[in-house]
């Protein structure tokens, strides 16, 4: 059997304040599964270093954080510790 | 960044309640086991009948531009933070003796409390963890 696709979750968190953005990051990662790439747009400054703090605690991987449309916008790959 | 973090939340004024709100949602988006033991004065946040939270009276001129402030930022109110740290697991106590004290029975608070337990059972939970007293 193919593996499940891999999915592309896009969260919006913008007007959230701190730490809004990176609760909203962690329940989508709840229900996300190895590979999958999450985007979180927010506009609380905070986030810039939430991300990675979280992608370190949770060994997923920072793609980018770039500025877009008056939003910052996080891209990570979730990638599950193995047991 | 340890695996646990503990909280002590022992002020009852109303601008400590929003370091609570936001550490504990914090620390649970983490992944962070959080244990807030609630004592003292802080009680008095939550009781099921709600009770006004004072500003410490040195800030008490700053507290309308505070809150106007919170408001323009749309920051949640902190029990609403501390509810959202809850769904990602954290857990609040009550002091047991403190709760004696004021006269608060189990039943007494609203719910956000989980239990009412001793200093030692909490103590225990905290084991290991990094503390903090607000």
């Amino acid at each position: 059997m193919p593996p499940e696709a891999e999915t592309h979750r896009r969260i919006d968190s913008r007007g959230e304040a701190c730490p809004g953005p990176i609760t909203d990051l962690a329940l989508a990662y709840r229900r996300a599964k190895d590979g999958d790439v999450l985007e979180l747009w927010a506009t609380d400054p905070g986030v810039r270093s939430d991300v990675r703090a979280w992608a370190e605690r949770t060994g997923s991987e920072l793609l980018s954080v770039e500025d877009r449309d008056g939003a910052i916008v996080s891209v990570l790959r979730v990638r599950r510790r193995r047991p | 960044m340890a695996g646990k973090l503990a909280i002590v939340m022992f002020s009852g004024t109303a601008d400590k309640f929003i370091p609570l709100g936001v550490l504990s949602q914090a620390a649970a988006a983490l992944g962070v086991e959080v244990d807030v033991f609630v004592t003292g004065f802080a009680l008095r946040g939550f009781t099921k009948k709600k009770q006004d939270l004072p500003f410490p009276s040195e800030f008490a001129g700053a507290a309308p531009a505070l809150a106007q402030g919170l408001k323009a930022n749309k920051v949640p109110p902190w029990d609403e933070m501390l509810s959202r740290a809850k769904e990602l697991g954290a857990k609040v106590y009550a002091c047991s003796m403190m709760s004696s004290v004021m006269g608060l029975k189990k039943e007494d608070f609203g719910g956000l409390v989980d239990d009412v337990v001793g200093a030692a059972t909490f103590l225990q939970k905290a084991e290991g963890g990094q503390t903090l007293f607000i």
